[in-house]
């Protein structure tokens, strides 16, 4: 027997398989503003070196934006979200899955291929680890945001525009401890403390937005 | 004291805004509400079958 | 006792008559005091108030800039106390009542991202600088507009408020957060900004016109949130047999 959870990672996961080029955007969007940079501010690698951890977040965090407008709108207009209140797994779990079936699909290939994306910008060897940290505490955050942002808007039909509206102030603080950490190692300085408070925002980040887009699903779908 | 020449522009456009500002949040909801109001007497007026026109 | 009538009071103020009327009677006294006291503090501040020695008379700009500031924020506490309640107790006059709120609120942080801009140009030299304050500020600025793009992007205006009541609270929590990552980046990128209220201490007699400014606003904030929400609520009751009979007495009409 499955539970509701697995239930739901597994139908999501498969979903994303299926429309192989959809899950591709992510990488490709990445790709692209690590490609146009350089041909916008010129080759110089010290230029680059030094934009590099904001250009690589500021990657993620766009690539992050992609999907959320389908987060849960299909789920609505079909009425399986309505079956998340009625079944039996406890909706707050199932938003959780949710969430992190899209933190799988979008964040998890950003970080995979961050190490090359770093190369090309010339981002220096000793500040690749923290890079990485940042990602894997940092894109989490911006699944879940994202997520209730998503959840926020669903009940209107202009979701795009207000979507962005509504993530941008959310993302202020990651975005700042995240390239902050980088530049710091990229300086050969310690970015623990960055990377602490970024650990402290995902922790605030997962006890705080299942609830919130919870109750915000609710609200939508009465 | 009138501020100093050097400071005019950034002192009055600064008292200017602030008053255009106030302004706008005093007339907007007025000019709104007027509006909704003319709506709602002339649905009602309708409604009601003793419709004269204002403009008459 | 008392904590009875505030209760029965409180419910009272749910009754979409009841605050109609509130909001009428409430609106041109607070108009006026925001007037008295605004005529009050911009005197004082541009006649009596002696020029300061480092920023000659630049620094009047702090009368408008600090209250417009102190309330930008005040507001946003206001919004989210009134969303608590509104969610809590599902009570629709106090979910529009949070809605107006923000329109109110975005204009003052205008105001203030305006008059910094005002006050920086002839103190740092340019319109716009990182400073940890008004990049703050900026931020509120596109919270306040994302609760009241929110609110409007839904048809059903009740579920509207209440899921833009969410996103007050869920500001809330970011605000802070917000304020204390931006004060970390521009204490690592600037190092010694020049503050706009520096080290030079505030003459006691530009405490005067500044604490009448900041009352003479926050009045103006109520009356504007209840000019608001009084609009909200005849439009969404247009329907409704109360808004008819007031339409009928004509209580509501021109000379409102």
């Amino acid at each position: 027997m499955l539970s509701p959870m697995k239930a739901l990672l597994r139908r999501d996961l498969r979903l994303a398989v299926r429309h192989g080029g959809e899950s591709l955007m992510p990488l490709i969007f990445l790709f692209a503003v690590i490609i146009l940079v350089p041909l916008g501010v010129g080759p110089g690698p010290n230029l680059l070196a030094s934009i590099a951890p904001g250009m690589i977040w500021v990657a993620a965090l766009l690539a992050s934006l992609l999907a959320l407008e389908q987060l849960f709108r299909p789920d609505l207009e079909d009425g399986t979200l309505e079956q998340w209140w009625v079944g039996a797994g406890s909706p707050a779990a199932l938003v959780v899955t949710r969430l992190f079936s899209h933190w799988l699909i979008t964040g998890v290939p950003v970080i995979v291929f961050a190490p090359l994306a770093a190369e090309m910008l010339y981002l220096p060897d000793s500040a690749l680890p923290t890079l990485m940290l940042s990602l894997l505490i940092g894109t989490p955050v911006l699944s879940l945001v994202g997520g209730l942002a998503s959840a926020l808007t669903l009940g209107t039909n202009r979701g795009s525009v207000l979507l962005s509206i509504l993530v941008f102030p959310m993302v202020v603080p990651v975005l700042i401890f995240a390239t902050g950490g980088v530049a710091a190692a990229a300086e050969g300085l310690s970015a623990s403390a960055h990377m602490g408070l970024l650990t402290a925002l995902l922790i605030l980040a997962v006890t705080l937005v299942p609830l919130a887009t919870t109750a915000a699903l609710r609200l939508n779908i009465e | 004291m009138i501020p100093q020449l050097d400071y005019a522009f950034y002192v009055w456009s600064s008292y200017g805004l602030f008053a255009a500002i106030m302004a706008w949040q005093f007339i907007q909801p007025r000019v709104r509400r007027r509006r909704i109001i003319a709506e709602l007497r002339e649905e009602l007026a309708m409604q009601t079958g003793n419709y004269d026109d204002p403009d008459a | 006792m008392i904590f009875h009538r505030l209760k029965v009071g409180f419910h009272r103020l749910g009754s979409p008559p009841t605050f109609h009327k509130l909001c009428r009677v409430l609106s041109p006294w607070l108009w006026a005091g925001f007037l008295v006291c605004a005529a009050i503090g911009l005197y004082q501040a541009l006649y009596v108030v002696p020029p300061d020695y480092q920023q000659g008379d630049s620094y009047r700009i702090l009368f408008i800039h600090v209250p417009a500031a102190w309330q930008a924020m005040a507001g946003y506490v206001i919004m989210s106390i009134l969303a608590v309640i509104a969610l809590v107790w599902r009570i629709r006059t106090v979910e529009i009542m949070t809605m107006a709120a923000a329109p109110v609120g975005a204009a003052f942080t205008a105001l203030c991202l305006a008059t910094g801009s005002l006050w920086g140009k002839p103190m740092w030299g340019t319109w716009w600088a990182w400073d940890a304050r008004l990049t703050s500020m900026l931020v509120l600025l596109f919270i306040y507009l994302g609760i009241m793009g929110l609110y409007a992007a839904f048809e059903d205006r009740r579920k509207g408020a209440r899921v833009a009541c969410i996103l007050v609270l869920v500001g809330l929590v970011n605000i802070p957060l917000i304020h204390f990552s931006v004060e970390w980046w521009t204490t690592l990128h600037q190092g010694a900004t020049i503050r706009l209220l520096g080290e030079s201490r505030m003459h006691p007699s530009m405490m005067s016109p500044l604490i009448w400014m900041t009352v003479g606003v926050k009045l103006m904030f109520g009356a504007a949130l209840l000019d608001r929400a009084r609009n909200d609520l005849i439009d969404q009751d247009r329907r409704k047999n109360w808004i008819r009979q007031l339409i009928g007495e004509g209580a509501t009409g021109d000379n409102a």
